[in-house]
């Protein structure tokens, strides 16, 4: 029988294991060195129990990590096994196939001991600026051009840190010192995070987390079965059309419902590319799973007992699953997709509950020096987010990743651009009872009046808007032109002449719901604050809005 | 010497009086449409009841949370914008994030200037200063045209690297202030936060023109109605960095005033661990909804210049609307006394955030609270004693408080007694606290282990040990009069000004001259204010550079010597910041360029010298009592001894278990700790066990 003290203590170290996660997340923030890890939190640490099964993470981190992660921890154990670890020792790797889907995330893992046992473990992921090969493009055609991989290795030998991979690391990146401090970081906030578990374990005289795993595992596993028991068991389908690279990609997906878990087959989707967009089955994994715990599960937290209950599958060679060696630089394009689907397939089982579709993959605009100046500034251009039941959707808001932009002051002085405008593109965000939110339009060009190079490579929904929901209308696609009359269709390089520009409207978040039951209060708010013109709103709330004219006359 | 202090907060009003170091105070209901009457009210009360005529005071000091009221309620003026053509949705699109992850629902706050009051003027500067398209003067005439039509009230103007190149918005708010009627506000982005980011610059100087008719008339009203009763000293106002100011600075950055009463209260706590000669303290100050942290370190708080206001989504972080003014740098946790314990989807046992507030307040109130609250939790294991709570002006109910944690914490979690829910709730709280005490301190490069805990409102002396013990920290001070709060902190604050110039350039690269120009004007500007709000001390100037490796995200500050010469000083930086970096990460970058990110620029008066006196007390053991006190750990109830602060004598040590007590709070000397009363009347508790 389980003691009062026992049962307060258990509720008690679930909050401090999170917080252990905090401090070493926390800690890998400032000392980042990549904006994105820095600005936008593209990172993710946890704390691991014996076996290697994930006990708890840092609230902060993206999907992409954290989900990765969970299961990168257990693949680095096979290839160096527990009985081989001593106090000190730290693994790494940057594997897309055992990390985060592409050669820039680095994963640390460091064994915790107490009385000479590995009592679990401390893993940390972020994102590392540059790792040689030909940087951020989708234009590798396999993934021995994208960067340096190191595989599984020992970072630290007792305590002694190898020099020799920090080295390979530096030799091959053009921001050496950045990287090699990036990696520092990883390891350091692992170390931060060990000596809050050990300390933990003392004030509650524990000699391992067994304990605490079953009481984490149950709890979380249960409460996740009780919410998925919420949605009708059945197979829901969906498909999601991508522009892919020069060439439409299709996405598919089955998810079964039942007996408290889901499992997703992405057989249908189209298969692998050969250029740099393909997504690994970890990462499609990974951002699936996101997708139906923000819906079904937000409140629960990430361990191995809430997303043991969501399986992903699907056959090798798919561009959701691309085997080793298709390149996978701008995996985000197809793994940031999944959510859409997996959405699209649980509104099926719950109509009027699930948010519209929004414009997915982060445009990551990346523009660099052609001319005199070499420079290279990376920046994102966000859409809008799917209208949601019973509100609109946001503007100029990512989903499902969480990245924010930097600001146009900080992007101006830290390259030699000007960016002419960045503004609300009025009438982007699909109609319907609840819009969409609005996509954005941005015109850049060089201050120096000199060639730059753009890559296209996460440019996507050019072609077609994501799509409204309960009879909402499409969000406006995208569009990418340079002002010299060239338009982006593909994924590649672009070149942009001096004295021209680079005018990019990111694509609007779908509507819900019939057009016509929008509230006349709210459509006249639009009109009135130029978000909806008066053509649009007469051409897509029409009655509702001709009614308007009616009653104010 | 004479002086007042008011703090006026939404619900009390209070005034404190300082006559050559002896305080008396008085608490009266603040008046929200016109709050300068109930301070006037109340300070000629306290006055009177002192025999004090108000023409002898010589200075007052105030704090207000009027504009940070303003802003939540939406109540502030009819605001423009004018700002950079291709720029107006910035004050709409903010960061462009969403501040949780999993949570599809979030609301965003509405902007404090629609769309179609966001006016876009012609005009370009460049990220190096120089002007790319200067504004032609019709279109600020059509600008005007329009904003008269609009009726507008105040109007903010913000364009795009104005941190660097101030020229444009001075001329455009020249030009408006000119065509406009005289009642309308015109604010200057790069006055009001002369910082990069222009979010976060545009999103403080709207606010600041929100609020500014609103506080400019109130602060009016006040100094008016001040005289008119005789009053012929110094009218100074709190600053949320910690500073204090004039009226008439005051009302033309009133959003500088934002956090005035938190920043009384870490001035209180700065000023004791001065006297205590503590040199690193954590002050934590818990109340009946949330907890405050606030690191203080050789007797300064630590003051950022970031903070939120107003956040429109579960208090959480990212949900407000950013304002770069200096600020006492302080957490916020949703634990007080009021906090809401239950369980939650998982079966787990939650504490807070809700807040069952005062009203109903926790179920052992008994005016219709239904909730188990922390309080209620501290009632049921015997912490705090019913007799007495709250120095007698609430009567409690604590059978209810039991049965509320019976029903819903004691039995959802399958424990056997309530005592033990009780507990559980009490050590989740600590665990909370403690929690965000060492995330907190770790942001800031901090070793929280290294600190002494001062705590203060109602429910910081019962929490402190326990969180202590948590963190590692040893040493625990309760104050005298930690009560009187904010007010009384007003009274030990200097007379200063803060001022940040954005440099961003490598610091190898930096212009010397040109940055001292830039440096002297600042400091011109701020030694103006300082001097003009009659400080009769010694001025005291700092300068703070914030440097990082180029492409970083850890800015450190480093001190320099505002006399020196310029040259000599940006060359001294690159050395420090370096041993800083290493001493902080174990690691340094090696030839990575260290960027100069901002200089921070202030001037303060000496504090104004009115230490109150201590008052000796002789000992008094005949009141000593004995409660028995549940533990968790051995699932039964200790002996503590109990005895009354009145009754405790300077220099006598008393050992835990004991509990002393005090009309306001309760102090829990927890086993392992021993408590001492010092000649000032502190009560001082040190940990004993190892």
């Amino acid at each position: 029988m389980i003691s009062d003290h026992d049962i307060v203590a258990l509720n008690v170290l679930w909050n401090r294991l999170v917080s252990v996660c905090e401090e070493q997340a926390n800690a890998l923030m400032r000392s980042a060195f990549g904006a994105i890890v820095r600005e936008a939190g593209d990172l993710s640490a946890g704390v691991f129990d014996v076996h290697g099964d994930m006990l708890a993470q840092a609230v902060t981190g993206t999907p992409g990590h954290v989900n990765t992660m969970a299961a990168s921890v257990r693949m680095m154990l096979d290839h160096i096994p527990p009985d081989t670890l001593k106090p000190g020792d730290a693994l790494i790797t940057n594997d897309p196939w055992i990390g985060a889907g592409h050669v820039f995330d680095f994963v640390v893992v460091t064994p915790a001991f107490l009385d000479g046992r590995i009592v679990g473990y401390l893993a940390a992921t972020s994102h590392v600026v540059d790792v040689g090969g030909r940087g951020w493009s989708a234009e590798a055609r396999s993934v021995f051009e994208e960067g340096t991989i190191i595989p599984v290795s020992m970072l630290r030998r007792q305590g002694t840190l190898n020099d020799d991979i920090l080295a390979i690391v530096a030799t091959n990146s053009r921001v050496p010192h950045e990287a090699r401090g990036d990696i520092l970081s990883l390891l350091v906030s692992n170390d931060t995070g060990i000596d809050r578990l050990l300390d933990l374990m003392s004030e509650y005289d524990l000699k391992g987390l067994s304990g605490i795993s079953k009481f984490i595992f149950d709890r979380s596993e249960a409460a996740t079965a009780a919410a998925l028991s919420e949605v009708k068991a059945g197979t829901y389908s969906a498909s999601l059309n991508l522009d892919g690279y020069d060439a439409p990609i299709e996405l598919r997906a089955r998810l079964t419902v039942g007996d408290g878990r889901i499992e997703v087959d992405l057989a249908g989707c189209s298969d692998a590319v050969p250029r740099g967009i393909n997504c690994p089955l970890n990462y499609s994994a990974a951002y699936a799973a996101f997708g139906i715990r923000a819906l079904l599960t937000p409140t629960i937290p990430n361990n191995r007992g809430s997303l043991s209950a969501i399986s992903v599958s699907a056959p090798p060679g798919l561009v959701v699953s691309a085997e080793r060696p298709m390149p996978v630089t701008a995996r985000h394009v197809v793994g940031q997709a999944l959510p859409d689907l997996m959405l699209g397939c649980l509104a099926h089982a719950l109509p009027g509950k699930v948010l519209a579709e929004s414009s997915g993959a982060l445009w990551t605009m990346a523009i660099s020096g052609a001319g005199a100046t070499n420079f290279t500034s990376l920046n994102v251009a966000l859409g809008g987010m799917g209208a949601r039941p019973g509100q609109d959707g946001l503007s100029t808001t990512a989903f499902p990743s969480g990245v924010g932009a930097v600001p146009v002051e900080v992007a101006e002085v830290a390259a030699p651009l000007i960016y002419h405008s960045k503004e609300f593109a009025p009438d982007s965000g699909g109609g319907g009872q609840f819009r969409g939110g609005l996509g954005q339009r941005i015109a850049v060009g060089s201050r120096l009046n000199e060639d730059m190079t753009l890559s296209a490579a996460a440019f996507e929904r050019l072609k077609s808007g994501p799509a409204g929901r309960d009879g909402g209308a499409a969000g406006a696609p995208g569009h990418v032109e340079i002002t010299n009359g060239t338009v982006i269709n593909d994924k590649g390089n672009y070149r942009v002449p001096a004295g021209e520009s680079v005018i990019l409207q990111t694509p609007g978040g779908g509507g819900i719901g019939d057009p016509q039951l929008r509230d006349r209060a709210a459509l006249a708010t639009d009109i009135a604050q130029g978000l909806v013109t008066e053509s649009a709103a007469r051409r897509l709330y029409q009655s509702a809005h001709h009614q308007q004219e009616e009653n104010s006359k | 010497m004479v002086r007042l202090s008011v703090d006026i907060g939404g619900t009390f009003t209070d005034i404190v009086l300082d006559v050559d170091g002896e305080l008396s105070s008085i608490k009266i209901l603040s008046s929200p449409l016109a709050p300068e009457q109930a301070a006037i009210e109340g300070l000629l009360r306290l006055l009177s009841s002192r025999r004090v005529p108000l023409q002898s005071v010589r200075t007052i000091i105030h704090g207000t949370t009027l504009a940070t009221n303003a802003l939540i309620e939406r109540r502030g003026a009819k605001t423009a914008f004018v700002t950079t053509k291709g720029f107006r949705d910035v004050l709409e699109m903010r960061n462009e994030k969403r501040f949780e992850q999993y949570a599809l629902n979030i609301s965003l706050p509405e902007p404090l200037v629609p769309r179609d009051l966001r006016l876009p003027l012609d005009e370009r500067i460049l990220a190096d200063g120089s002007v790319m398209r200067a504004p032609c003067h019709r279109d600020i005439g059509d600008i005007a045209q329009r904003l008269r039509e609009r009726e507008v009230e105040a109007v903010a103007v913000g364009f795009l690297h104005s941190y660097r190149n101030p020229s444009h918005e001075a001329l455009v708010a020249e030009r408006l202030r000119a065509a406009l009627p005289p009642h309308v506000t015109v604010c200057q982005s790069a006055e009001v936060a002369n910082e990069i980011r222009e979010y976060d610059r545009f999103s403080t100087v709207c606010a600041n023109a929100y609020v500014r008719p609103l506080m400019s008339h109130y602060l009016e009203r006040l100094d008016n109605a001040l005289r008119e009763h005789g009053f012929s000293g110094a009218l100074l106002l709190m600053l949320s960095g910690g500073g204090l100011t004039t009226v008439q600075q005051a009302a033309k950055t009133p959003i500088r005033l934002i956090e005035s009463g938190p920043a009384g209260g870490v001035a209180l706590a700065a000023k004791i661990s001065r006297e205590i000669g503590s040199n690193r303290t954590m002050s934590l100050d818990i109340g009946g909804t949330t907890a405050k942290i606030c690191f203080i370190q050789d007797g300064k708080p630590q003051t950022s210049r970031r903070f939120e206001v107003a956040r429109a989504w579960r208090n959480v972080k990212g949900s407000g609307l950013p304002v770069r003014v200096p600020t006492v740098e302080m957490i916020e946790i949703g634990a007080g006394g009021g906090s809401i314990a239950g369980v939650d989807a998982l079966g787990r046992l939650s504490v807070g955030p809700q807040s069952a507030g005062s009203q109903p307040g926790p179920a052992a109130y008994n005016l219709g609270g239904e909730a188990a609250t922390i309080t209620d939790a501290q009632l049921t294991v015997g912490n705090i004693a019913a007799d007495g709570f709250a120095d007698g002006m609430i009567e409690l109910a604590p059978e209810r408080g039991a049965a509320a944690i019976s029903s819903q914490v004691k039995e959802p979690l399958g424990l056997s007694s309530v005592e033990a829910a009780a507990s559980g709730i009490i050590e989740l709280a600590d665990e909370a606290m403690a929690n965000a005490a060492r995330i907190h301190s770790i942001e800031l490069g901090l070793d929280v282990r290294e600190f002494d805990l001062l705590v203060s409102g109602g429910g910081g002396a019962v929490h402190g040990a326990r969180i202590a013990e948590k963190l590692g920290i040893r040493r625990m001070i309760v104050p005298m009069n930690a009560g009187v709060g904010s007010a009384v902190g007003f009274l030990y604050t200097p007379v200063a000004y803060e001022m940040a110039i954005s440099v961003m350039e490598p610091l190898a690269a930096v212009d010397p001259a040109g940055i001292n120009q830039r440096v002297q004007k600042a400091l011109l500007d701020i030694l103006a204010i300082v001097e003009k709000a009659g400080s009769a001390g010694q001025v005291t100037r700092k300068g703070v550079a914030e440097l990082r490796y180029s492409g970083h995200g850890l800015d450190l500050s480093i001190e320099f010597d505002l006399t020196a010469e310029m040259g000599r000083t940006l060359s001294g930086l690159a050395p420090k910041f370096t041993k800083k970096f290493k001493d902080l990460h174990g690691f340094s970058l090696g030839d990575i360029p260290i960027e100069l990110i901002a200089l921070s620029i202030s001037a303060s008066s000496n504090e104004s010298r009115s230490d109150h006196t201590g008052t000796t007390e002789s000992s008094d053991q005949s009141d000593e009592t004995m409660r028995a006190v549940y533990d968790l750990q051995g699932d039964a109830k200790t002996h503590y001894r109990v005895r009354s602060r009145r009754s405790f004598g300077n220099g006598e040590l008393l050992s835990g278990p004991a509990i002393v007590t005090e009309p306001q709070t309760t102090t829990l000397v927890r086993p392992g700790w021993s408590v001492t009363r010092q000649d000032n009347g502190h009560l001082i508790l040190e940990r004993t066990a190892s």
